[in-house]
């Protein structure tokens, strides 16, 4: 039989028998010194390779969320000895214990905004060739070297268009996060897409804040998710010696 | 008895709902998938042939990928990125 392992929780037990792992196995805690790791038992041929288990993963992590400190495994995390865990948590406890400290009543939340990136590029692009006289014949070389710079600025003004306007969301968010990390113009149209690490207390000051935002007209879509378990805000060294690797999809 | 009409409204409701469900979904699937704590469990399983519903989408094939540079084994036959 394999262990499953979900999360890592700040508590040695007491996770409710009602959660029900993947295939519907029962969701217990593997106690380390003051922490626990959340799994469950999975018969080694099991079938788990689907949506329903990466749903299922997600559900567990949730419930625990509730109740404890929480710090999400990746999904399809799985050994086949207790000893072999228990192995791997001693040799990374101390990064354990200071991510646990770190998320601690805190939960994560995904913004995604989108604007036309496509019509505002055109936009500048017609500026630009309005501004410009019209190429009369030269070089050739010439002739290329002042596409690729006019392109250049072209990017640069579109860039700067997108940093203005990220400064605008990120003022009216900031003030209530502990961290944050941004993404800006993953494609054209993805303006940011940001995940925000927001305390308990403030949870509510931030989505009113996500809100008035929404609220303020402008051409932009809002999306927001969450509250979610801190998946974006675990650093882990890759060594387990305590160094932060301050990783995104921390890999030990 | 006459069986009810779906109006314009109703059919933009269920699209707006599926739309929602979708990228609910993804947000799910580019946490799970992609994020968390790796502690490289001695059993490890491929995800390569992964039936996922979602098999086209960048987020999927990102995770594909990272589970074989876990692995440390290079993923044949990849799909395309979708544009």
């Amino acid at each position: 039989m394999n262990l499953y392992a979900y999360a890592i929780i700040d508590s040695t037990g007491g996770v409710e028998e009602s959660i029900r792992g993947l295939l519907g196995a029962p969701v217990y805690t593997i106690p380390y010194r003051d922490i626990g790791i959340v799994v469950s038992d999975l018969k080694a041929q099991a079938q788990i390779k689907n949506e329903e288990s990466v749903l299922k993963h997600e559900e567990v992590v949730e419930a625990l969320m509730d109740r404890f400190t929480v710090l999400p495994m990746k999904s399809y995390t799985i050994f086949d000895k207790k000893e072999e865990l228990l192995l791997k948590v001693k040799e990374h406890y101390e990064d354990f214990t200071e991510n646990l400290d770190r998320v601690h009543n805190k939960h994560e939340f995904g913004i995604k905004i989108i604007w036309a990136g496509n019509v505002i590029r055109e936009r500048i692009a017609l500026a630009h060739k309005n501004e410009n006289a019209p190429a009369g014949p030269g070089q050739p070389g010439a002739k290329f070297m002042k596409e690729k710079f006019e392109k250049y600025k072209i990017d640069k003004e579109f860039e700067e268009e997108a940093d203005r306007c990220i400064a605008i969301v990120d003022g009216f968010l900031n003030r209530y996060v502990s961290e944050k990390k941004l993404e800006k113009l993953k494609t054209d149209n993805l303006l940011l897409s940001a995940v925000y690490l927001v305390d308990k207390e403030k949870r509510d000051d931030f989505k009113k804040a996500f809100k008035e935002l929404k609220g303020s007209g402008g051409d932009l879509k809002y999306m927001i998710s969450g509250p979610w378990p801190a998946y974006n805000f675990i650093t882990l060294s890759r060594s387990g010696d305590g160094k932060s690797a301050a990783t995104k999809g921390a890999q030990l | 008895m006459h069986k009810p009409i779906k109006t314009s409204q109703d059919i933009n409701t269920c699209t707006e709902l599926r739309k929602r469900e979708r990228v609910t979904l993804l947000e799910i699937l580019d946490r799970v998938l992609e994020k968390g704590v790796v502690i490289s469990g001695d059993v490890v399983i491929s995800v390569a042939d992964v039936d996922l519903v979602y098999l086209g989408l960048k987020v999927l094939l990102s995770s594909v990928e990272t589970m074989e540079r876990l692995r440390g084994a290079p993923f044949s036959g990849a799909a395309e990125e979708p544009t």
